[in-house]
């Protein structure tokens, strides 16, 4: 008999260039993420030089680990949405809860057709005075927190962040900006010594009432004192 | 294969080793993997020969009749977002892994590398192809922005014969291609000429 029109596309994929962890911390104004710049193929740091983070529009910036194909369609979509609710000019923009239920319905109706976008994503933005921080991942899985790290980072650095809320909180307080600005350095040097995929130059992003600001690329500094002790 | 291309102020040097294997037997030594698309846009094909040069085929028609409509020689970056359309929709299917290269009269000299899984990235230098894995620390060691066209030249000639002696994989001629505003010129390192 005959074939219908549908061709169907091969199923669950295996990630090509990927990144590793990505770190989102609030502070008290805002909110904060960082990712290191390597595109890794497999176990060789093969692009030194790509940008994981993302700034959506003046409120919101994503930053994403797993496939970066994947990442680059995703910044696509996006940035193809900016623009068209640009061309509406009602004065609306999508806030950053808006664009973390977009993304987690993308990215769970992928799952669904065992076709998804192999990344895990971190939104973070701040929106009628409120900050947001949300998490996306491949199966569709999203929540929000004060800190989230994907990839390695959920291992090693999140008790860090967690720790460091934790502290702040019995003050009644969220970190200020140089403390979370310190905090995700620190974390990202520890990723640097323990994450066989990480690299030493990263680039952070910081959204408040203001707006986003993209730093980067910086270098981490690492201390290798202990190799003379032992 | 070992395929490289590296831009400079007013084009780009490409350059590619000439082995193409069915498994273990060379199929053929004398392979041209530095493919046209466009009068000042090459591409530089690895991976699956069938599959990278259906890709490029197709993306040849498509930037003649996009430069028909456009009136003007189409840009490399076009030429480039043509091939990531398709690696990328078809990622799962193919095996290519291309550089793309060229000179247009906007940006001058670029050099775009997408690999499998179908990334877009633009890069002042890029290598691929199973050759490439022995010469990184080379390229690491000897890149320096703002060389000359007969530096490039020299600078993909030493990388691909690097790559060739070590890849069982990669070997034959080295054909190397330059880009200009004023046209292609190319040529055949064999033999006692490889570096």
């Amino acid at each position: 008999g005959t074939q219908s029109g549908v061709t169907t596309i091969s199923v669950c994929r295996s990630p090509m260039v990927t990144g590793t962890s990505v770190l989102g911390l609030k502070f008290s104004g805002g909110v904060m993420l960082a990712a290191d710049t390597v595109g890794s193929f497999g176990s060789l740091a093969r692009f030194r030089g790509i940008s994981r983070l993302l700034k959506v529009n003046d409120s919101t910036v994503i930053g994403a680990s797993g496939d970066l194909a994947d990442f680059q369609h995703l910044r696509q979509l996006l940035e193809q949405m900016v623009i068209d609710e640009e061309l509406l000019g009602d004065g609306h923009s999508y806030s950053p809860r808006a664009l973390h239920s977009w993304l987690t319905r993308v990215l769970y109706n992928r799952r669904s057709k065992i076709n998804p976008l192999w990344n895990t994503v971190l939104i973070a933005g701040v929106y009628g005075g409120e900050s947001f921080l949300g998490y996306v991942d491949m199966l569709g899985v999203a929540y929000e927190a004060q800190s989230l790290a994907t990839g390695f980072g959920a291992y090693l650095a999140q008790p860090l962040l967690r720790a460091e809320l934790e502290r702040e909180q019995e003050r009644d307080r969220l970190p200020t900006r140089e403390e979370a600005r310190e905090l995700l350095e620190r974390c990202l040097k520890v990723l640097y010594y323990r994450d066989a995929r990480s690299f030493n130059r990263y680039e952070v992003a910081t959204v408040t009432e203001k707006g986003v600001e993209l730093e980067g690329p910086l270098t981490l500094e690492a201390n290798w004192d202990i190799a003379h002790v032992v | 294969t070992t395929i490289m291309a590296v831009e400079f102020d007013g084009g780009v040097v490409i350059g590619a080793d000439s082995r193409t294997t069915t498994g273990a037997y060379i199929a053929n030594r004398v392979t041209d993997k530095l493919t046209p698309v466009h009068d000042r846009i090459f591409c530089c094909r690895s991976g699956s020969a069938a599959d990278t040069q259906a890709v490029a085929d197709a993306v040849a028609y498509q930037l003649a009749f996009h430069s028909v409509e456009l009136e003007e020689p189409p840009r490399v970056r076009t030429a480039a977002r043509l091939f990531q359309q398709s690696c990328y929709r078809y990622r799962e299917e193919l095996s290519a892994g291309i550089i793309v290269a060229g000179w247009d009269p906007r940006r001058g000299g670029q050099v775009y590398v997408v690999p499998m899984g179908g990334l877009l990235l633009r890069q002042p230098f890029a290598v691929g192809g199973s050759g490439s894995s022995y010469i990184y620390g080379f390229l690491d060691a000897t890149f320096q922005p703002g060389m000359s066209r007969s530096q490039c030249q020299e600078f993909v000639a030493r990388a691909l014969a690097l790559a060739m002696v070590r890849d069982g994989s990669s070997g034959g001629v080295i054909r190397l291609a330059a880009i200009t505003e004023d046209g292609v010129e190319r040529t055949v390192l064999a033999g006692s000429d490889l570096p």
